[in-house]
């Protein structure tokens, strides 16, 4: 059995029994990364120096019998919009090409206080703009399964680490799916948690009131391992919350609901089957099942094109080459700071920035984003109606399987629609998960999503990891170990 | 035509709290740059901001102590535009929700009461400071220095009503301003510190007119009489033109200290859209009736209340005014020794004129330890029951000043007690008649004014120990004799 397949509660158990250590596992983990980095391009910086002493440290720990963290040793990868202190964030931006942050993010304080290592950063669509991680200044990275296909966005890197084992879980972000649409394209858990449950402090603001950091990993499981190690309220993120878990049932006492507007046009046949085959197995096992209309899901796509933009238009201001980062000359300072902008950002980032201030501006306010704000409340309003009869919501996690690299660059409507199931979570601020269900006939991962009600996070793994045992995907790709 | 003239005053007063608005950098006070910075007040990317709650206590006495109406759900919006000591290129500030609205402040002019009205008080964050070189303007700057300890520093922006109608109502208006937040312990209230800045809207039209007129923005008055003098200037320039026909621009005007006239800054047409929107990183700010409550229990008497307070002391509303806007130990003064004299023009007179006046000259800027509040009272008595002249009392006041003992003492050790009885100071009129035969017979013949040249010799040879008063009734009637 090869160690980087494991879930992390068998690695640790193999190191507290001592039949593995921290830098034996580091040492197939980094292997891994040599086999799979050239062709897929996961990471953009490796952490190698750095780990083999922490791993030698770990391997004292448990040789001494003394630790007692489920993390300690683990190999992380993180997102490159992360920040950890001494090593660079680049966002995957030509802005930040340079930019060594000088603090650690409130979630790597916390890893590191359990002792995880972190495999290095990994790459990202610019800024998190995207749903393919093509839009990356440093190189596009490719899907695990199947090289021709991207590996979902803007956390690919990410899931594409976690698929070929160079990592043994991953930390995203999630803005309108970044986290579940990679781990559904690379076959992969990804979790989104309740808004405010992980604290932002530290990740590269993207659209502040949808951002959310979460894990991607092999397991609901690892998830749950992870999720409770990062979340907490924090007293350096304003919008932190309490993580007072709410208590549903996850048994066959509760409901679910499958939403009848994610299960339309636009999605594909095999994103229904896998939908479909997971309620005939819930079913089979008692559970209530019911279709569910929530009309207002149709206009996420619209909503979230207003919201995300104009908090990016805001977020992405401080790039400007005064303090940090890229500068290009110019001959007076304002000039400077446009030279440095129309130089330092991709066109998606370009694209979303002008969206953003045109939503905003005077005149246009009321019409576009003050709009969207008030449709925002409403299906928030919406979704707390439906949980009130309704314990878990089932949901294609996108519309299809993973697209081939290239095929809707050109395209960013069509881009965008990827996205169409995994947004409503984030307006919401819902916790949602993606769990990989099967393979398509093309033998790329399939997945299905489940959202349930503000911090329930906890009760939502309970019934995911149900999900799991019931469906036993056991699909890898090949190739890399 | 009869012209009249309508200026507004948007104030902005620096909160003297420990730490910034949004992090918990410390507020300093150096010349020495960039010593207190963090993540969040640089900009740095994945900082957040928390509100300090210091200074929302602050903002809300402020509030209160102005009769605004407190707004309970308030919240923080993002004020968008690009200057390099701005880190994020947006303020986080307050828009359509500030925390008061609707209030009135009441100033005194003279011996008149009046009131302004006050449209909104805000929170913001300040920027940091930039200095150019090679000109003052970044247009035509060679390079700029950023110097950003004030950056993140709280502000609190109160903007008056279009309701002010001359310099002299302006320079009350700011007095009162001052005074309250220094007598709140809100602010410094030093205005060559810039704990206090303000910037004038004036516009003129014609008496009847129900309209205001095109209005111009005045910056870069950096004290009351720079105030008063650039109100006075561009209320005639404005006139002026419009007398001669000559229309008004929308424009913002530098004031220029030096030559005493307003230049343009830049015209409105060019005028920024800041594109606010609510800051999604600052959940709304409730601001609780407990809250309210508790910051009502930590309002200290208002200056209104001061001079209301003090008139009941027999003093005028100018005095009275005049003492209020006084620092803290002489207000107190005056207190303890009207308490013992019952004498509020007399305690009034000997503290604010003869104690301020001798204190400034003698460059003393606290008054001595051994000072005790029992000596100015003391003074006082001796005048009035005669004991010592207006003339000696001062000596002694110059005394006790600089030296550690008492009035009663340097009078005595002085020879400054009084000469009351009429026998001996008649036996030395005689002394002085005998020795200037010929000033008597001169004074005899007609040249009244020569009685006064006797007085002084008098009180020449008496070392000033003479009842000036009795000594001259007593000269006059001897020389009658």
């Amino acid at each position: 059995m090869d160690a980087s397949n494991l879930s992390i509660r068998e690695i640790n158990s193999l190191f507290t029994k001592k039949e593995l250590k921290p830098s034996e596992l580091y040492s197939k983990v980094f292997e891994n990364s040599a086999n799979s980095e050239a062709a897929l391009h996961a990471h953009l910086t490796l952490f190698e120096e750095e780990n083999i002493k922490k791993a030698a440290e770990s391997d004292k720990r448990f040789s001494n019998g003394e630790s007692a963290g489920l993390l300690d040793g683990i190999p992380i990868a993180i997102k490159d919009n992360i920040n950890i202190k001494n090593y660079k964030t680049t966002c995957s931006s030509k802005m930040l090409s340079n930019y060594t942050s000088p603090y650690d993010a409130t979630v790597i304080e916390k890893l590191k206080e359990q002792n995880t290592l972190f495999t290095g950063k990994t790459n990202l669509d610019e800024f998190a703009m995207g749903s393919s991680t093509e839009n990356s200044a440093f190189g596009l990275t490719k899907n695990p399964w199947n090289t021709d296909y991207v590996p979902g966005g803007s956390s690919g890197g990410s899931a594409a680490s976690v698929g070929a084992r160079s990592s043994i879980a991953a930390l995203g972000s999630d803005t309108g799916g970044s986290i579940r649409q990679p781990a559904s394209f690379c076959g992969l858990v990804g979790f989104k948690p309740t808004y405010g449950t992980v604290s932002r402090f530290g990740l590269v603001a993207f659209a502040s009131s949808l951002d959310q950091i979460g894990p991607i990993t092999k397991t609901v499981d690892d998830s749950r391992i992870i999720f409770s190690s990062i979340s907490g309220e924090d007293s350096r993120d304003a919008t932190s919350v309490i993580n007072n878990q709410l208590d549903i049932p996850s048994d066959n006492t509760a409901t679910i609901g499958v939403i009848k507007e994610l299960m339309e046009d636009g999605i594909s046949d095999e994103a229904k089957n896998e939908v479909n085959k997971v309620v005939e197995i819930l079913k089979s096992k008692g559970y209530k099942v019911k279709e569910i209309s929530i009309p207002i899901i149709k206009l996420s796509i619209s909503i979230y094109y207003l919201i995300a933009p104009a908090e990016c238009s805001a977020n992405l201001a401080r790039f400007d080459g005064v303090r940090y980062g890229l500068r290009v000359d110019g001959n007076t300072s304002y000039e400077m700071m446009e030279n440095t902008r129309a130089e330092g950002f991709g066109a998606e980032v370009k694209r979303r920035i002008l969206l953003g201030t045109y939503a905003l501006s005077a005149g246009y306010y009321d019409e576009y984003y003050g709009k969207a704000l008030q449709a925002r409340k409403e299906m928030i309003d919406e979704f707390a109606k439906t949980f009130k009869d309704i314990d878990y919501l089932i949901s294609p996690t996108t519309p299809t399987q993973a697209f081939k690299s290239g095929e809707k660059t050109s395209n960013p409507l069509e881009m965008y629609m990827s996205d169409l199931c995994t947004i409503p979570a984030n307006l919401a601020g819902l916790p949602a998960i993606s769990i990989p269900t099967g393979l398509s006939k093309d033998q790329l991962p399939l997945g299905v999503q489940v959202m349930s009600k503000p911090l329930s996070d906890n009760s939502l793994l309970d019934f995911s990891e149900i999900i799991e045992n019931e469906v036993q995907f056991d699909g890898q790709p090949k190739g890399w170990l | 035509m009869s012209l009249k003239p309508t200026i507004g005053i948007e104030t902005h007063i620096e909160l003297n709290t420990n730490t910034k608005m949004f992090c918990r950098c410390a507020v300093v006070d150096t010349d020495e740059p960039n010593i207190s910075l963090c993540p969040t007040c640089i900009g740095l990317p994945g900082a957040l901001p928390v509100p300090n709650k210091k200074a929302i206590e602050f903002i809300t006495l402020l509030a209160l102590s102005t009769g605004c109406e407190i707004t309970s759900k308030g919240m923080f919006h993002r004020k968008n535009y690009f200057y390099p000591d701005l880190p994020k290129n947006y303020q986080i500030s307050q828009f359509d929700l500030p925390v008061g609205l609707n209030g009135e402040l009441e100033i005194v002019i003279d011996e008149n009461k009046d009131y302004i009205q006050i449209e909104r008080v805000h929170m913001e964050e300040d920027t940091g400071k930039s200095s150019h070189s090679g000109s003052g303007r970044i247009e035509s700057a060679t390079s700029t220095a950023l110097d950003f300890n004030r950056s993140g520093v709280p502000l609190v922006e109160i903007v008056t009503k279009p309701v002010i109608s001359s310099s002299k109502q302006a320079v009350a208006y700011i007095e009162e301003l001052r005074q309250l937040s220094i007598d709140l312990n809100i602010s410094e209230g030093r205005l060559e510190k810039g704990n206090l800045r303000f910037d004038a809207n004036i516009s003129v039209a014609s008496e009847d007119s129900t309209e205001l007129g095109t209005k111009v923005e005045i910056k870069n008055m950096n004290s009351l009489r720079s105030l008063e003098r650039a109100i006075d200037y561009e209320i005639e320039r404005q006139t002026k033109a419009l007398e001669e026909g000559i229309e008004i621009v929308q424009e913002t005007r530098h004031w220029d200290e030096n030559k005493e006239i307003t230049s343009t800054m830049r015209s409105k047409e060019g005028s920024a859209d800041y594109r606010y929107f609510s800051d999604p990183d600052l959940p709304n700010m409730f601001l609780s009736e407990e809250f309210i409550k508790e910051v009502e229990t930590l309002m200290p008497l208002l200056p209104k209340a001061q001079r209301e307070e003090l008139m009941t002391t027999g003093l005028s509303l100018s005095q009275s005014n005049i003492l209020s806007k006084s620092d803290e130990w002489i207000k107190k003064l005056y207190v303890k020794v009207f308490d013992q004299t019952k004498d509020s023009v007399a305690s009034y007179n000997w503290i604010t004129g003869e104690l301020q006046g001798q204190m400034r000259k003698a460059n003393i800027e606290v008054l001595p330890e051994w000072f005790n509040d029992d000596y100015l009272p003391e003074i006082i008595e001796l005048i009035k029951s005669d004991k010592i002249s207006f003339t000696s009392a001062k000596i002694i006041l110059t005394e006790i000043l600089t030296t550690n003992t008492t009035p009663s003492k340097v009078a005595e050790q002085k020879n400054l007690f009084q000469e009351n009885d009429s026998e001996k100071i008649s036996e030395m009129i005689n002394q002085i008649i005998q020795e200037n035969q010929d000033i008597v017979d001169r004074i005899k013949s007609g040249e009244d004014k020569l009685v006064g040249f006797l007085v002084g010799q008098l009180m020449k040879q008496s070392n000033g120990s003479v009842n000036p008063g009795m000594a001259k009734e007593l000269l006059l009637k001897e020389l009658e004799d």
